[in-house]
């Protein structure tokens, strides 16, 4: 249906930009958009737009990670945040703070081992000779999920505490600290881990019939499979790493978009990095007006939406 | 099979040894006090073994003159110097129990609510009184110290300290600075954490002679909105001392405090305990607020 794709094409990027328009034209402080001084220009610049730019990619990373996971694993609830990924991603850029504080770098590269890390572990753990099912993954994804919460409390009560006194907030999913450089860095991974994955999107169709059928079509499952981990711990350690666990991004957003054009993954893949883009921004504006001045995290906005969708998706899937 | 029957007797046994050599607080005259959250206490006449689960509650006793009767504190009890020698019950969230027992106390103070309901009931079975001291001001704090020193019956040191506390306070309150220079308190950098309507703090910079431009904001420490705090453009930024917060957040780079270089460091184990050092605080803060004004 070529016809039905161009139209969500469209619908997708004017909704992208009357999100991002909506976005940075509220705040906390009300800003007439044309006429600011300095101190308004500032809020403006360097306080709102890097935010709402870092949610856009975040949103986009996740939702392509959970995207090609799902397809990857033919299971429809493979979601970053509940597989344990974005926890391992956690994990990685808590010591990162804590043993290499001074490298900038030290935080997204130690994200990406974490998450990478976790992604091996689970596979390994939901694997069984008859296959991997529904619900052996998501209890892989519990076990992972909890043992590295739990390592990650131990953390907190082992250290100084008014150091890490920050990451409880920042582990629910927490845009405030976003910068111009945090949005560039998050930026390049989530436009190389879109377009890389979309590569692969054909070769994700055939596997998603069966990897044995795929192999008989001529795809290197073994290495599509590979890719697929790697570009997803890229995108998910990056997107952590700037701004801590936002929950089920991964897991509603790439539904969405089936139900609007289906299972083709060289659509649902290139199409839930916008539609992610678009939620989290959304979720994001929420979080920054909904009880200001004050804020909330914004993982609590996602999961807050994101946790009675997970019911209804395991339900059906229950009834299949 | 005996073997276990054995071991069971034994534990038996040991569970009954300990019981009978449960060495009770002798129960003696009590008189009945009402605390901070309006409970009926009946605290015993003479206090000689008391537990105290929060820095500023001990920093309390110690201003009180009842340091002595300290035989328990939590590790954040750092002051003053002698709770070094004092036996440590874990930290304020969660204190260990049995090592409270351990210590035989009559009485446990807390200093918030939070704290009590998960120990009440065992404490109270083992006859500790759990008294609650919920000071969220500089006032309550010196009524606070007086009301120990009656309980503690060391009464003339509690009311000596307190009036000289009560006298510098009225100082400060005197000489405050007109007009008030708008003060943000930064409580964390990132995320950045300030103060609000219910923290003990904001009456203080009041006291000070500062206006908190944050003091409207309900909960007592609110994330807020960098947004929110740059448009608000203070004239002085405290700092909280502590390793993650010793520059103003990067919001600020524009404001008043900063161009003018008002941004002062006060160490955050006397901004953060509503206890006697309070009265510190406020006086370093009043003089800081003085300043080039």
């Amino acid at each position: 249906m070529p016809n039905r794709s161009v139209l969500i094409w469209i619908v997708l990027a004017a909704s992208l930009l009357m999100t991002l328009a909506v976005a940075v034209s509220i705040g906390s402080q009300q800003l007439t958009l044309f006429d600011l001084d300095d101190t308004q220009r500032a809020i403006f610049f360097d306080i709102r737009l890097p935010r709402v730019l870092l949610a856009a990619c975040v949103g986009a990373s996740l939702a392509v990670a959970g995207a090609s996971l799902q397809a990857l694993l033919r299971n429809p609830l493979a979601e970053p945040y509940l597989l344990g990924v974005s926890n391992g991603a956690a994990l990685g850029t808590m010591l990162a703070f804590v043993f290499f504080e001074q490298f900038i770098f030290a935080r997204p590269l130690m994200a990406f081992f974490g998450a990478a890390l976790a992604t091996f572990v689970v596979y390994q753990m939901a694997r069984s000779r008859a296959g991997m099912n529904v619900e052996r993954l998501v209890l892989s994804g519990v076990i992972v999920t909890t043992f590295l919460s739990s390592i990650i409390v131990l953390l907190t009560s082992l250290l100084d505490a008014a150091r890490l006194r920050g990451f409880t907030f920042w582990l629910l999913g927490d845009l405030s600290q976003a910068t111009m450089n945090g949005f560039y860095l998050t930026l390049v991974t989530a436009v190389i881990g879109t377009l890389v994955l979309t590569s692969q999107a054909k070769s994700l169709n055939l596997m998603m019939i069966g990897e044995r059928d795929a192999l008989d079509f001529g795809v290197e499952v073994g290495r599509v499979r590979m890719l697929v981990f790697a570009m997803a711990s890229l995108l998910v350690g990056s997107a952590v790493a700037a701004s801590g666990s936002v929950g089920y991004v991964g897991l509603i957003v790439p539904h969405l978009v089936r139900l609007a054009i289906g299972s083709d993954n060289r659509l649902v893949v290139p199409m839930s990095a916008i539609a992610g883009a678009i939620f989290v921004m959304l979720a994001d504006t929420i979080a920054r007006v909904a009880i200001a001045p004050r804020e909330l995290p914004v993982g609590a906005v996602t999961a807050l939406i994101g946790a009675p969708v997970f019911i209804y998706l395991l339900n059906r899937s229950g009834r299949l | 099979m005996r073997k276990i029957a054995i071991l069971f007797l034994i534990c038996v046994a040991f569970a009954a040894a300990c019981r009978t050599g449960d060495v009770r607080p002798s129960s003696g005259e009590t008189r009945a006090v009402t605390d901070s959250l309006g409970r009926t206490v009946r605290l015993p006449m003479r206090i000689e073994r008391a537990v105290s689960l929060a820095p500023s509650m001990t920093e309390m006793i110690f201003a009180a003159g009842a340091g002595d009767r300290l035989v328990g504190v939590t590790t954040y009890c750092n002051y003053p110097a002698e709770t070094a020698s004092i036996e440590k019950v874990g930290d304020t969230q969660s204190p260990n129990l049995e090592k409270i027992l351990a210590l035989r106390p009559q009485v446990v103070f807390v200093s918030t609510a939070s704290q009590l309901e998960a120990y009440m009931e065992t404490l109270d079975e083992q006859g500790i009184v759990v008294y609650v001291e919920n000071s969220s001001s500089l006032d309550q704090v010196l009524q606070g110290i007086q009301l120990l020193g009656s309980f503690f019956d060391t009464r003339d040191t509690a009311d000596r300290v307190s009036s000289s506390l009560n006298a510098r306070l009225a100082k400060v309150r005197r000489e405050r600075v007109r007009p008030s220079p708008r003060v943000f308190v930064q409580i964390s950098n990132e995320p950045l954490f300030t103060i609000g309507k219910d923290s003990f703090l904001s009456p203080v910079i009041q006291d000070a002679g500062g206006y908190c431009v944050t003091s409207h904001i309900p909960s007592a420490y609110p994330k807020i909105s960098k947004e929110t705090a740059a448009a608000e453009n203070p004239d002085v930024i405290i700092l909280s001392d502590s390793d993650d917060n010793r520059e103003p957040n990067p919001a600020f780079k524009d404001s008043r405090a900063v161009k003018t270089g008002r941004v002062y460091r006060v160490n955050a184990d006397i901004i953060s305990r509503p206890g006697p050092r309070l009265v510190d605080a406020l006086e370093e803060i009043a003089a800081k607020l003085a300043e080039s004004h």
